[in-house]
């Protein structure tokens, strides 16, 4: 039996407005990027948030809207575009209120059914992206796709230059909107505006960093060109799962021991070119609160001196746990490096070298719409070099978490194409899939 | 030095002269009075009374005579056209939802009209150079790319519109629509059936017998075209109050196409409306803002070039746009001339109207080189109301008319913060003098108007009474951050 043919794609109706600023920011005002900044211009932050139909109710599209209007008179500079400098060619951000773009798209699942069928390509369905450039001071920062599914719920689509900001940043981004929505029908009180802090770089002998690799100049189009096509997939971790790593792995937290795990299924993947140094981001926690927009996240770099393929789980997690020194924290490290020659030279940092990163803390759930949290939010980087990346994000959990199936944690892997089927044979083989 | 002082001497000279001319009666009066005083002290009042009765004056011709005197009095009461006031307006503040910057605008121009550069590369010169600012509002179908025109946007954007002018009017005069004799929506280029007036009494349930009237097509000066129509309604109905909508719909006259004399009014068109209330009710006296004194209008549709110089019609791909000629500021200029050499003599200050008579007479007689004499009609006006259609109208105006940049602040800031509102922009820059604090009794302002067809319309309104800056109204947020300097051209 034929199916019955599509007369149009799974998200369709897509409608492009902007969004920005309801104040004048002012003329003249600019934002200049800092080295950490411009060694993270070739990723993107991508983020899917799932709403059901009762969390939505009552809300259209045009109080997102004037939610988001209210927002991003204090997130201005997410509504600017890169400019180069004339002298050095650097780019900053001229903060011209130009806005973010606004998309609008229909879906004909049911929340319930995309959720049951999802995947990283449907998923891109959900997050309308572009890359910055050609035409640099034409290219929006931020994406915001809102789908309206057959249900009535809704999934938020945000694409985020991470120039900006971390996946940290995102999340405060996006809760602070959540809160803005819950005053908008109210005389909204203005909201601390996000600082942007700067990293003082600490004078340093100028030593080559580990966590950032240089690649080849991208001119004025902002994309990663990898040497392999990069697959992305994701998997849950249950309770079950959980409490069979605690019996392996001592007492380290659950983060450590995801890392340490998949750290040696990599390596045994790529027996022969093991990964011997890798990254490790985290939020900081000095920078706690709630408004602050920037690359302020701890990145830190790993290096096992011994086989870790073959190596022990708990020698391998306690690696990764008692490397908490400030001397491996790369971040002014990066910085020195790029200030340098002006940030003239390209660099990446996700699968510069195995990246893993720490988004438990980030707040995900921290964004209700009528009092409802989302029932899923997934983080995913885009433009991830060729070592590879693994985010690993945390779960909603009820009073269901000692139920052994809980899902409890999401675990992203970009890996090169070649890789993923090796190791999802691996990580059966751990039953963990 | 001397040059100093002679174009001193030079003012006094004609402060002097207008002293004279202007108060000609009073002084040819006083000295009269004075002599009938002194001839009346002489007499003595014995002989004033022999001169009374030697006039033999009897009852009957005494009681005829005060008849007489009655009636013609009445006569002149009753043929005395009645004072039409305008008690309060309304003018509409789009939401911020609606905010336009700069680099938005270019944005989506760049994406609407990806095939053609020289277009995006045409409009980005314009915007530069337009005099608006970074907070005017377009309605949100336009905010999408490509813009989104259907009829029931169109007609959201006018319920808003319209709807939250006339909310304003009701609060700020306590008008409650029962008591709505007469009601005039002018919208140009947005007519759709039923009218805006009819949509304007079914929100509102206006009486049965209303008299409304829609007038569309008729451009940027159909707004005082409105008042002259108001005004004339309300010499034939007794004790009335008249509601006049002033708006301009954005949502389907968006052009979409590329050719760059249709492409202009995009850059300067921006969502606005104003709601007016007009009564001739002697109640309403005390409490008016105005009171109407002049309408005078001109219509140049004789002629050809000027009939054609704003032209709606298709381009070459299809997409209805508005043509605007090279000839615009000559064929406004003709205009402008006609209209003011008729509200001269209505208007100026007997000097001003003899020195321009001496010299016509002379330039007629004597030799055609001389300079005609423009009158000085900052002696007829206090503040000036100038339709803001672009910065080139206003600039030409300015040149025109003599008048300093304090004149024309209203109108240049009223661009700025506002845009191109079509009909309405007349009554953002009334508002703006008035929450600048400068309008005072009996202060007299002119609104000129123009508008396609080609036509020139003005009308003088006279402050009834000093008005306080008001707390509310369309300024009420950034009247401290203006004035502002406007740069020639803006970076964009």
């Amino acid at each position: 039996m034929v199916p019955p043919q599509q007369d149009h794609d799974l998200v369709y109706n897509l409608r492009l407005s902007s969004v920005g600023p309801g104040c004048v920011t002012g003329s003249d005002v600019v934002h200049d990027l800092s080295g950490l900044d411009l060694t993270m211009k070739l990723h993107y932050l991508k983020a899917v948030y799932f709403f059901s139909s009762h969390a939505v109710e009552g809300l259209t599209i045009m109080n997102m809207k004037e939610a988001m209007f209210y927002l991003l008179n204090d997130y201005y500079i997410t509504c600017g575009r890169i400019k180069r400098s004339e002298s050095s060619g650097r780019p900053y951000i001229k903060c011209n209120d130009c806005g973010i773009r606004f998309v609008e798209g229909v879906c004909d699942e049911t929340v319930d059914e995309w959720l049951e069928t999802d995947d990283d390509s449907k998923r891109n369905l959900l997050v309308y992206h572009r890359a910055i450039g050609p035409e640099l001071s034409f290219s929006p920062l931020v994406y915001l796709q809102v789908t309206q599914f057959k249900c009535g719920g809704i999934s938020l689509g945000l694409s985020w230059a991470h120039i900006l900001g971390d996946a940290f940043s995102v999340s405060n981004f996006i809760n602070n909107w959540g809160q803005h929505m819950a005053m908008v029908n109210v005389n909204s009180s203005p909201a601390l505006a996000p600082r942007s802090l700067t990293n003082t770089a600490k004078p340093e002998a100028p030593s080559e960093p580990l966590s950032a690799k240089q690649v080849n100049h991208v001119g004025d189009l902002w994309v990663l060109a990898n040497n392999c096509k990069m697959e992305t997939f994701s998997f849950n971790l249950t309770t079950q799962h959980l409490s069979n790593l605690q019996a392996k792995i001592g007492s380290v937290s659950a983060f450590d021991s995801i890392c340490a795990l998949l750290w040696r299924a990599i390596a045994k993947v790529r027996e022969g070119f093991e990964p011997q140094i890798v990254t490790v981001c985290r939020k900081d926690p000095c920078h706690d609160d709630n408004n602050v927009l920037g690359n302020n996240q701890i990145i830190r770099t790993i290096k096992a001196s011994f086989l870790v393929g073959e190596s022990d789980l708990n020698k391998l997690a306690t690696l990764i746990a008692n490397d908490q020194g400030q001397v491996c924290d790369e971040r002014n490290r990066i910085e020195a490096a790029v200030e340098k020659d002006n940030g003239s030279t390209d660099y990446i940092v996700y699968g510069s070298n195995l990246t893993f990163v720490n988004l438990e803390n980030a707040g995900l759930y921290e964004l209700e719409l009528n009092g409802e949290k989302p029932k899923l939010a997934y983080y995913s980087i885009q433009g991830v070099g060729d070592e590879g990346a693994v985010l690993i994000l945390p779960l909603p959990h009820g009073s269901a978490a000692e139920n052994e199936g809980e899902p409890r944690y999401l675990v992203n892997l970009t890996l090169p194409e070649g890789q993923v089927f090796k190791l999802k044979a691996e990580l059966k083989r751990a039953s963990l899939l | 030095m001397p040059h100093f002082s002679n174009s001193v001497k030079l003012k006094y000279v004609k402060l002097g002269y207008q002293y004279l001319v202007n108060h000609i009666l009073t002084l040819t009066l006083i000295p009269v009075m004075a002599g009938v005083l002194i001839e009346v002290l002489r007499l003595g009042p014995a002989e004033i009374v022999n001169l009374w009765n030697s006039l033999h004056f009897d009852l009957v011709q005494i009681l005829c005579s005060c008849f007489f005197i009655i009636f013609v009095a009445t006569v002149y009461f009753m043929s005395k056209p009645r004072s039409i006031y305008l008690v309060d307006y309304a003018c509409y503040k789009p939401p911020v939802t609606c905010r336009v910057p700069f680099a938005t605008f270019m944005e989506h121009s760049r994406l609407n009209l990806s095939n053609n550069p020289k277009s995006v590369e045409f409009q980005m010169r314009i915007l530069e150079r337009s005099g608006l600012g970074e907070e005017t509002c377009l309605p949100p179908a336009i905010h999408y790319i490509p813009p989104t025109p259907t009829m029931e946007a169109a007609r959201g954007e006018a319920e808003i519109v319209i709807f939250s002018a006339m909310d304003s009017l009701f609060k700020k005069t306590g008008l409650k629509p029962k008591d709505i004799d007469i009601l005039i929506v002018n919208c140009s280029l947005f007519s759709p059936t039923p009218s805006l007036s009819a949509m304007v009494i079914n929100k509102y349930k206006l009486r049965s017998n209303i008299k409304s009237f829609n007038l569309s097509g008729m451009g940027c000066s159909a707004g005082l075209i409105s008042i002259d129509l108001a005004r004339d309604l309300l010499q034939v109905h007794p004790n009335s109050n008249a509601v006049v909508v002033s708006t301009e719909i954005i949502t389907p006259n968006y052009y979409q196409g590329k050719e760059r004399a249709m492409l202009l009014p995009n850059c300067l068109f921006r969502m606005g409306g104003a709601a007016i209330l007009l009564s001739n009710r002697r109640s309403e006296r005390r409490r008016a803002k105005y009171r109407l004194v002049h309408v005078v209008r001109t219509h140049k549709g004789a002629d050809d070039k000027a009939y054609r110089c704003v032209f709606e019609e298709e381009d070459k791909e299809g997409n209805v746009g508005i043509s605007l000629s090279k000839d615009l500021m000559a064929i406004a200029g003709e205009a402008l001339k006609s209209n003011i050499t008729t509200i001269g003599p209505l208007v100026l200050p007997a000097s001003e109207q003899l020195l321009f008579l001496l010299t016509l007479i002379g330039r007629k007689i004597f030799n055609p080189k001389w300079k005609p004499y423009i009158p000085d009609f900052k002696q007829a006006f206090e503040h000036f109301c100038i339709h803001a259609g672009g910065r080139a109208v206003i600039d030409e105006l300015q040149k025109n008319l003599q008048l300093s940049a304090e004149h024309v602040e209203a109108s240049r800031m009223t661009l700025h913060r506002f845009g191109n509102t079509s009909s309405s922009s007349l009554w953002y820059e009334m508002s703006y003098i008035e929450a600048k604090g400068r309008m005072k009794k009996g202060d007299r302002v002119w609104q000129i108007a123009f508008g396609s067809g080609f036509k020139c319309n003005s009308a003088v309104w006279k402050c009834n009474r000093t008005i306080k800056t008001p707390k509310d109204g369309p300024w009420a947020d950034c009247i401290h951050r203006y004035p502002v300097h406007i740069p020639e051209v803006v970076k964009l």
